[in-house]
């Protein structure tokens, strides 16, 4: 099975008020847990987005797509990154609790679907 | 090195000289560059067991040109593959002439022109440069620009799509045209070498593969074209800053600034090469943009510490450069070198300049460098806005991280 960990603006902005130390710890457990991730064969995909404070959105507005500037979210709801990973459930939120535990911001986790045709 | 790293080698030297005589015989270059990479193929399938051919070269040769054949017979894939399996290396050897090896080098400078194309987008000329001059394959691309393979497949085939169209044709260019294009092919070999050099994260053994292919490029255009100062200063320029590689991120990915860097970890020998390309060329023409960089490298180099660097020597080739090849990254470098010189409110107020440039608008340099001069200057809270913002403007994660890092630190 195929899940995508979502991750949500603890990051850039969302992360200047924190210590030093807490923002390298963050990278430290961000970079162990996507090696980890990526040696155990576990991880298909894993990218980090840039700030949502470059984001455009485009709306659709009177009737014709109208792009504007910043996200669609609230910047510390805005998704700043996601590893897609081959594994079952159990596994997907073991993994998403390790970075809640030091974030205390919350993580989201979706199945992905499949291509093949169920019986 | 074992004997597989050695028919590596031997078939990226050989590559581009198969390849150059192949279309200078046959035209179709995008027909030939197919053929001499199922020969490619064949070859390492086949050597690294059953020996290297006496005559190596000859061997690619036969075998491209009958894949070329065969290609021309009949379109069929499977038919061109089976044939390429079966062929026999003992008996091919000797079938091929050796007319065309003093051919060889100038051919891989008339290939290298035409994979730098104007009409070809700088990935595509990448790309394409990697694969018919260096002799990679299309997944040591893919690998090395962290691309899916077909993503690559086809940005090479629409490459080779854009030269035939372009009713380009494998000769050398004429003057003047033949300097305009040497200004790409210079660019290209730069853009490789940094896309290798900048990615300080991720699986960076792949790039630094990136890095020493396109020091290996360079190093050939310098011997084909040993007159050209533009050639050498790229090559020197090249030499000087990957000396310093192994100082430049700690094993976390975190990167180093220049100032804070291990001195002993640069290679020595590598510097010194640089320095001697530099000094055999400077004087010898004109000063470009390449040699001037080369210079600016080779002064941080040779300072044994950060605090000796030459700053005033460094500030007077950054006037000459803004001189010769102005443009906001000169300019950005230059407020540095001031700030050095003359303190970091005189860097500020040339950065000051930048702030209308529509070319700074969208890098996140401007207000790093601006974050570090209002830091020297003592002006910890528009220091920490400026990291923050820099921090938000940059699309490199290493980067982030050392913007927000920093942020912290003067909070």
């Amino acid at each position: 099975m195929k899940y995508m960990i979502m991750m949500f603006g603890v990051t850039g902005a969302a992360a200047q008020d924190r210590s030093p130390e807490w923002i390298a710890g963050m990278h430290e457990l961000m970079m162990k847990l996507d090696t980890e991730l990526k040696e155990s064969g576990e991880c298909l995909a894993s990218e980090a987005l840039a700030d949502p404070g470059q984001a455009k959105t485009v709306r659709f507005v009177g009737g014709t797509p109208v792009p504007t500037d910043g996200p669609f979210a609230e910047i510390k709801e805005s998704l700043v990154g996601y590893w897609v990973v081959e594994a079952d459930e159990e596994r997907v939120l073991q993994i998403a609790s390790r970075v809640v535990g030091y974030t205390e911001c919350p993580m989201e986790v979706r199945r992905i679907m499949d291509h093949s045709v169920q019986p | 090195m074992t004997s597989g790293d050695r028919t590596e080698d031997l078939l990226r030297e050989l590559a581009p000289q198969v390849l150059g005589t192949l279309a200078r015989r046959h035209g179709q270059f995008d027909a030939c560059e197919d053929a001499v990479q199922e020969a490619l193929l064949a070859a390492a399938l086949q050597w690294p067991a059953g020996g290297v051919p006496e005559r190596p070269r000859a061997w690619l040769l036969t075998v491209a040109g009958r894949a070329l054949t065969d290609e021309w017979r009949t379109d069929s894939a499977r038919r061109r593959r089976e044939t390429a399996a079966a062929l026999d290396p003992a008996g091919l050897a000797s079938a091929a002439g050796h007319r065309d090896a003093g051919a060889g080098e100038d051919d891989t400078l008339t290939l290298l022109f035409l994979c730098c194309h104007p009409a070809l987008s700088p990935p595509s000329q990448l790309a394409l440069t990697l694969r018919a001059v260096g002799g990679l394959s299309t997944a040591e691309i893919a690998a090395a620009f962290l691309a899916p393979e077909a993503t690559i497949a086809r940005r090479i085939s629409r490459a080779k799509q854009s030269i035939r169209q372009a009713g380009a044709r494998f000769e050398l260019p004429g003057e003047p045209e033949r300097t305009e294009r040497l200004g790409v092919v210079l660019h290209v070999l730069y853009l490789l070498f940094n896309e290798g050099y900048t990615a300080s994260s991720g699986p960076s053994l792949l790039r630094a593969d990136l890095t020493a292919e396109a020091i290996r490029l360079t190093r050939l255009l310098h011997r084909l074209l040993p007159g050209q100062g533009e050639a050498a200063g790229l090559l020197a320029l090249m030499l000087l800053t990957d000396a310093r590689r192994a100082a430049r991120a700690r094993a976390d990915g975190q990167a180093v600034p220049l100032a804070e860097q291990d001195r002993d970890l640069w290679d020595a020998a590598v510097i010194a090469e640089g320095q001697a390309i530099l000094a055999a060329t400077l004087g010898t023409g004109p000063v470009g943009p390449y040699q001037l960089q080369a210079a600016i490298a080779a002064l941080h180099d040779e300072a044994p510490t950060a605090e000796e660097t030459d700053w005033p020597q460094i500030l007077a080739l950054y006037d000459i450069l803004a001189a010769v090849a102005p443009g906001p990254a000169v300019t950005l470098s230059r407020a540095v070198a001031i700030a050095m010189v003359h303190g970091p409110r005189a860097g500020l107020a040339l950065l000051g300049t930048l702030d209308a440039d529509a070319r700074m608008a969208h890098t996140h340099r401007l207000e790093a460098v601006r974050a570090h001069l209002l830091e020297q200057a003592g002006d910890t809270a528009a220091a920490r806005a400026c990291y923050l913002r820099a921090a938000r403007m940059t699309a490199s994660l290493p980067e982030q991280r050392y913007l927000t890092l920093r942020a912290a630190r003067l909070r």
